[in-house]
């Protein structure tokens, strides 16, 4: 296996950015986010997660469909500028697996062009966590914080240097990329990623019990369940906002009569306005119904039309984030103790 | 009896004597930092009431929902707290023969950015308060460790002025000396200082972070409309786009909304996901409104009238002079 010594990685990252966009999880004051490399970025690969997930670098909060303009009564149309290649460096397990629960989503014929441009050009470079935080429940969900199935480059942390294991064609390519910077490992150090992956693959999962959930919500809409949850909830979107998962877009118009855009927006189940119809009737009219969709979809919806996966990969951005602390947690073992036609059903 | 177990009695005696037909307190979770609102209609729930060093959420705002479907909401309520029910008052969201007021006087809350820092997340298992230090409980061997409070406080709890409540119908403990051990306004004048480009490029940066989640609005006691503006659809007045005009705007007509009536809690701050310092802005502009108006401080006196709900003859003509 081949190696990185740590000290060449600003060398690295110079000759990734020549070819691509690139994209590491850079330090702002008090938050790491993921941001485009430049010469002197503050990167922090030593915190597990950055506070915003990376899937706005597939998918962004806000992005230009189209924009039009008319001048003397002639209209005409521009396409949004397609994307170019990039790498998203420093991604983590559960980041990457969220990736992969998004794919099914944006591919559905017909395809989202936009995410599917942006996915294909798309080179994920993850590292494997070591030591996971304490809100990190991702291996309830069958992810291995060491290893990321979906990476193109997987890289172990072994010190002063991270191994280097391209896993796809993708992968290969930046390898090449990387030429000589790349050494050969030692001996030593595929010893140490072996007693890594035994550690970690003896390491107790999170004791979190996925186990019936999704099953038992089946016949959980009107379970007296959401009361105890909804109550507390603000409405805001921070939930769904900070989830890797969380898709849910809007489309809108910005400009005047003669010349303007046409852009799409993530937007929120927490939101008042998003089940809004023309017509004034709301389907959601209340916390008590958005807390349960946000649940409901994660838990139940989702799995129901993708071979019962979890549309969660147990991050834990939102456990740490809700100020209110709504925990999903919380809520997968609370759904957990429910016996199925048991009592509450029908509140 | 600890104030866990003074809690708990004394809701479960409110709901067996009908005094009230909801309690809203907090409970506890799992990780030592949790402590989410709790809503108790049955006197059995309320074993599940929990004191912390965490019990930040302001329980004020949830009348204004709770309140349509209960008679009387008795609801425990720290200094900062009592503040945001002064100004749910004063803007008559409230009735206050609706609610039923259990002090707890607090002496400052604890700050888990600040135990992480010190390595201390991992494994601790709780914090409780004890005089001057936090009592830590550790997993393992160590089992327990006591640490200087100070250190750990949130900084809005350095900065506070009101630890104890300024409203009540009944108060659990002794009420708290506690001297204010930092100037709020210290902050302000340290950014007013830099040049204007600094200044501009300092709030673009802060604010290009905004994800628009609305959670600043949300858990704010003065922002009690029955709807808000950035709710409304048609016409539209702030652009849902991920922009950074649209996010100043957001962020600024907030803070002028709620001018004169912000009752300096530090909750959007505490609430905001980003870490944008929200009260910076609040803040100079309580200090902007003290040097216009005189002193004032929002949400003492429920019956005053607020700086810019008045007018007096006397009043600075504003534009034209400055």
């Amino acid at each position: 296996m081949k190696k990185i010594d740590k000290s060449k990685l600003e060398d690295l990252w110079g000759r990734l950015a020549a070819e691509q966009d690139l994209f590491l999880p850079v330090q702002q004051d008090s938050v790491v986010n993921f941001a485009l490399w430049q010469e002197g970025s503050r990167v922090n690969l030593e915190a597990v997660n950055s506070l915003l997930p990376p899937k706005d670098l597939l998918f962004p909060q806000s992005e230009k469909i189209f924009s039009y303009k008319r001048r003397e009564g002639e209209l005409s149309f521009e396409e949004a500028p397609g994307s170019g290649p990039q790498v998203i460096f420093g991604i983590r397990p559960c980041d990457v697996r969220s990736i992969e629960l998004l794919d099914p989503v944006f591919f559905k014929e017909p395809a989202d062009t936009f995410y599917k441009n942006r996915r294909e050009q798309t080179t994920l470079v993850s590292i494997g966590c070591l030591e996971p935080d304490t809100t990190c429940f991702c291996t309830a969900f069958g992810i291995q914080p060491l290893d990321a199935e979906g990476a193109d480059v997987m890289l172990y942390d072994m010190g002063t240097a991270y191994l280097v294991s391209p896993r796809t064609e993708k992968g290969e390519k930046l390898a090449e990329e990387m030429g000589e910077l790349l050494e050969e490992a030692a001996g030593a150090e595929e010893e140490g990623l072996q007693q890594q992956q035994e550690a970690a693959a003896s390491a107790q999962e999170h004791g979190l019990d996925l186990d019936g959930v999704f099953e038992k919500l089946n016949d959980m809409f009107d379970h007296c369940i959401w009361e105890k949850f909804y109550r507390r909830c603000l409405a805001c979107g921070t939930c769904t906002y900070l989830c890797p998962t969380c898709h849910c877009f809007d489309i809108q118009d910005d400009g005047s009569p003669e010349e303007g855009q046409r852009f799409r927006c993530w937007d929120s189940c927490m939101y008042e306005d998003y089940t809004h119809m023309g017509h004034g009737h709301n389907p959601r009219p209340g916390r008590r119904e958005r807390v349960r969709n946000r649940f409901m979809h994660k838990l139940n919806y989702f799995p129901k039309d993708h071979d019962g996966v979890y549309h969660c990969v147990g991050c834990g951005r939102c456990v740490q984030k809700c100020p209110v602390n709504l925990d999903i947690m919380q809520v997968i073992e609370e759904i957990g103790k429910e016996g199925v036609g048991g009592e509450g059903h029908d509140r | 009896m600890n104030l866990t177990e003074k809690m708990r009695q004394e809701a479960a005696q409110i709901l067996e004597s009908k005094e009230a037909d909801l309690v809203i307190g907090w409970g506890g979770g799992e990780y030592y930092w949790q402590s989410p609102p709790l809503f108790l209609e049955d006197a059995a729930g309320a074993a599940e009431l929990a004191f912390s060093p965490f019990i930040v959420n302001n329980l004020a705002k949830y009348l204004l929902e709770e309140l349509e479907s209960h008679e009387k909401a008795a609801l425990f309520v720290k200094g900062c707290d009592t503040r945001g029910i002064n100004r749910l008052l004063q803007d008559h969201r409230i009735q206050r023969e609706a609610v039923l007021l259990i002090g707890v006087p607090c002496a400052g809350l604890a700050d888990r950015e600040k135990l992480k820092a010190a390595g201390y997340d991992a494994g601790l298992l709780q914090v409780e308060r004890q005089g001057d230090s936090f009592i830590l409980t550790l997993e393992g061997e160590e089992g327990a460790r006591e640490v200087p409070a100070g250190e750990f406080l949130l900084d809005k709890c350095l900065e506070c002025r009101y630890p104890n409540p300024l409203v009540y119908d009944r108060l659990l403990g002794e009420e708290v000396q506690k001297p204010r051990e930092r100037d709020p306004m210290a902050r302000v004048r340290e950014v007013q200082k830099k040049p204007v480009d600094e200044k501009y490029a300092y709030w673009q940066e802060k604010l290009s972070r905004c994800i628009r989640c609305y959670a600043c609005r949300n858990v704010c006691p003065a922002c009690n409309c029955r709807e808000c503006i950035f709710d409304q659809n048609a016409p539209r007045w702030v652009g849902k786009a991920n922009q950074l005009s649209e996010k100043q705007n957001y962020n600024i007509i907030r803070s002028f909304h709620i001018a004169g009536r912000c009752i300096d809690c530090g909750e959007c701050q505490r609430a905001c996901p980003m870490d944008i310092p929200l009260m910076e802005i609040n803040r100079k502009i309580i200090q902007d409104l003290t040097e216009l108006y005189g002193e004032y401080e929002a949400g003492i006196d429920p019956t005053d009238v607020p700086p810019l709900g008045t007018y007096r003859a006397e009043d600075p003509a504003g534009f034209s002079e400055r």
